[in-house]
């Protein structure tokens, strides 16, 4: 393991130390996070733990010897000033040159309401709410601000399907507990996760898919009888790619924003490879 | 080796040939009969000679070779029909017989799998070979457990698919859900995809390949320039997959355009409908891909003196 700052520039060697960028502020070494926690006042040495990096972040060009040797043990804070770590060149993820970013189309969310539910009456007494226990068990109910659909099950657990953003997703199964509790039922909001994201993007050219199939045989599963799309599996951030012939491409299966990102930025110079000519 | 091997001759007649005598396992010098090698050993069969199966060519204790699609586990014991006073009872009928064969369950339920397997294949009188490719990945797909929940039928059709596919002659999957009855195409698709990602060491690399798709289509449409059409068909193909923006069309739709704008070239101009049902396709799907193609038909054509007789004049508009 070789920590000089020149090997540093291969992005992927920040991941041996815990880079403070990747993690949630909620997982810094010495903070004792829970979710209320998160966006609370953290103590002073997290204040200064994340100034640090925050100055690592902005000296990236500088290439000369170290000044002090930071600290390379897991879950130390950092040394004494903010300008030793600066000299770990903390490379900016590969620039894409596609300036698309992919937009979020849907997420799926849990949440658990702590209490058992009485289907039938919740579909009595509440406004857009279906119950058919011949076809499902469990109650839909929809609400038009944001625009979502949740699914109510007896055990007190909800799915809430629709949103288009995280903020939404949390917001609206808020909506959907407070609706609950309207009834009479003593619901909680508890465990509340974002199952599924799905987002999609436009690369604007036209691809070659039997060929990227070819090439990327042991990822791509390209069957035109069945379905018009590549289905390109990455393994890491584990999402799955839904890429068509016409360069637009839909990727699903993140729990987090940062992955659809990720992936997109992944797949899209692979892409650019397969460009049709014409 | 030919080093090492020790070249026999007689030490008076270092010249002469040696005879094999297989009854001792000698071998003779011809001159003077000196024996100058002994102990031979013979590789052939056994020699035991089994006084009624007369009709066996191989007299082999060790039974035949071993069947890939069974298990193997199971050995069984047989009782061969008896000629001789003793082996009759007083009624004529035979007093020791086989009883029923043993069967592991296992081995039953692939036993299963192959008869519906066979019983598919025949419907399209597919190649031997197909048939036993199928079997065989019936039995890999039963012992890696990776279409579990599927019914056999399923499986066993969506053997046969894979089967033909790597056997380089293409059944289109509308085809097979034809010979499978009460398997969907999307069933074949799932079961398809789960073996596909399941089953270890398997990739398709085979490509639906259309030329195969082509030559039985315009079989089924009884053309009078069968060979012409199928090369013209081949041609357009080829050159529609890198012009044409019909890439995520499914195989036979694409074949089934190709081959009602090589027939309208040639002059022996086929319905839409016939194509459809050729190919299995809708009329509107074939439509839509024919539309495609019209679009850069120049550049599509073949160009060379067996392919004089086409001539765009007929081409339809729709």
């Amino acid at each position: 393991m070789d920590f000089s700052p020149y090997n540093a520039l291969n992005s992927h060697q920040n991941d041996q130390y815990e880079s403070p960028m990747s993690l949630p502020p909620s997982a810094t070494p010495r903070s004792v996070a829970t979710r209320d926690d998160a966006h609370a006042t953290t103590t002073n040495e997290n204040r200064f733990y994340h100034r640090a990096s925050i100055a690592s972040k902005k000296s990236i060009p500088e290439m000369g010897p170290p000044s002090a040797v930071p600290s390379y043990h897991s879950g130390s804070i950092a040394p004494a000033t903010p300008l030793s770590v600066a000299t770990v060149a903390f490379t900016p993820r590969t620039v894409d040159a596609s300036g698309v970013q992919p937009s979020l189309q849907n997420i799926v969310s849990t949440v658990n309401l702590g209490c058992p539910l009485d289907l039938k009456r919740i579909a009595l007494q509440a406004r857009n709410a279906e119950y058919n226990p011949k076809r499902f068990a469990a109650v839909i109910m929809r609400i038009r601000s944001p625009r979502t659909t949740a699914l109510i099950f007896s055990s007190g657990k909800m799915v809430c399907t629709g949103a288009k953003s995280e903020e939404h997703s949390i917001q609206a199964a808020r909506r959907y507990a407070r609706v609950i509790q309207k009834l009479g039922f003593p619901a909680k909001f508890l465990d509340f996760k974002i199952q599924n994201m799905v987002g999609s993007a436009d690369v604007h050219f036209k691809i070659r898919l039997e060929a990227l199939q070819l090439r990327h045989d042991t990822y791509c599963s390209y069957e035109p009888e069945l379905f018009p799309g590549l289905i390109y599996r990455i393994i890491k951030p584990k999402i799955v790619l839904l890429i068509f012939n016409s360069g637009k491409v839909v990727l699903t299966g993140a729990k987090q924003r940062s992955e659809i990102d990720e992936a997109f930025d992944l797949i899209y110079p692979i892409l650019k490879g397969f460009r049709r000519a014409n | 080796m030919t080093r090492n091997m020790q070249t026999l001759s007689c030490r008076f007649h270092p010249e002469s040939t040696l005879i094999e005598d297989w009854r001792a396992g000698d071998t003779i010098c011809s001159e003077c009969g000196l024996v100058v090698g002994d102990r031979t050993i013979d590789v052939s069969s056994e020699w035991r000679t089994f006084a009624n199966d007369t009709d066996a060519k191989d007299m082999c204790r060790v039974g035949g070779p071993d069947n890939f699609l069974f298990d193997n586990n199971t050995f069984d014991t047989m009782i061969a029909k008896g000629k001789g006073k003793p082996a009759v009872d007083e009624f004529g009928q035979q007093k020791y017989k086989t009883t029923s064969v043993q069967t592991s369950s296992g081995d039953r339920a692939l036993q299963d799998g192959y008869n519906i397997i066979r019983q598919m294949a025949n419907r399209i009188s597919l190649e031997n070979r197909i048939v036993k490719q199928a079997c065989l990945l019936y039995k890999k797909c039963h012992d890696a457990k990776c279409a579990r929940g599927y019914e056999k039928e399923a499986i066993a059709a969506t053997c046969i698919y894979i089967s033909c596919r790597q056997g380089g002659m293409p059944r289109t999957i509308k085809e097979i859900c034809g010979i499978a009855p009460g398997v969907s195409k999307v069933k074949i698709g799932r079961c398809f995809s789960k073996i596909k990602q399941e089953l270890p060491n398997f990739i398709l690399h085979e490509a639906v390949d259309v030329k195969n798709l082509i030559s039985r289509f315009c079989g089924r449409l009884e053309l009078k320039n069968h060979r012409l059409i199928v090369k013209v068909s081949t041609h357009i193909s080829e050159r529609a997959k890198e012009i044409c923006d019909i890439q995520s069309r499914a195989p036979e739709s694409v074949v089934g355009a190709v081959i009602y704008m090589a027939c309208a070239i040639i002059g022996e101009q086929k319905p839409i409908k016939d194509l459809g049902l050729a190919t299995g396709t809708a009329e509107s799907t074939i439509r839509q891909v024919y539309k495609e193609l019209s679009l850069k038909v120049s550049q599509l054509l073949p160009t060379g003196p067996e392919f004089s007789a086409c001539s765009l004049r007929n081409l339809p508009k729709c």
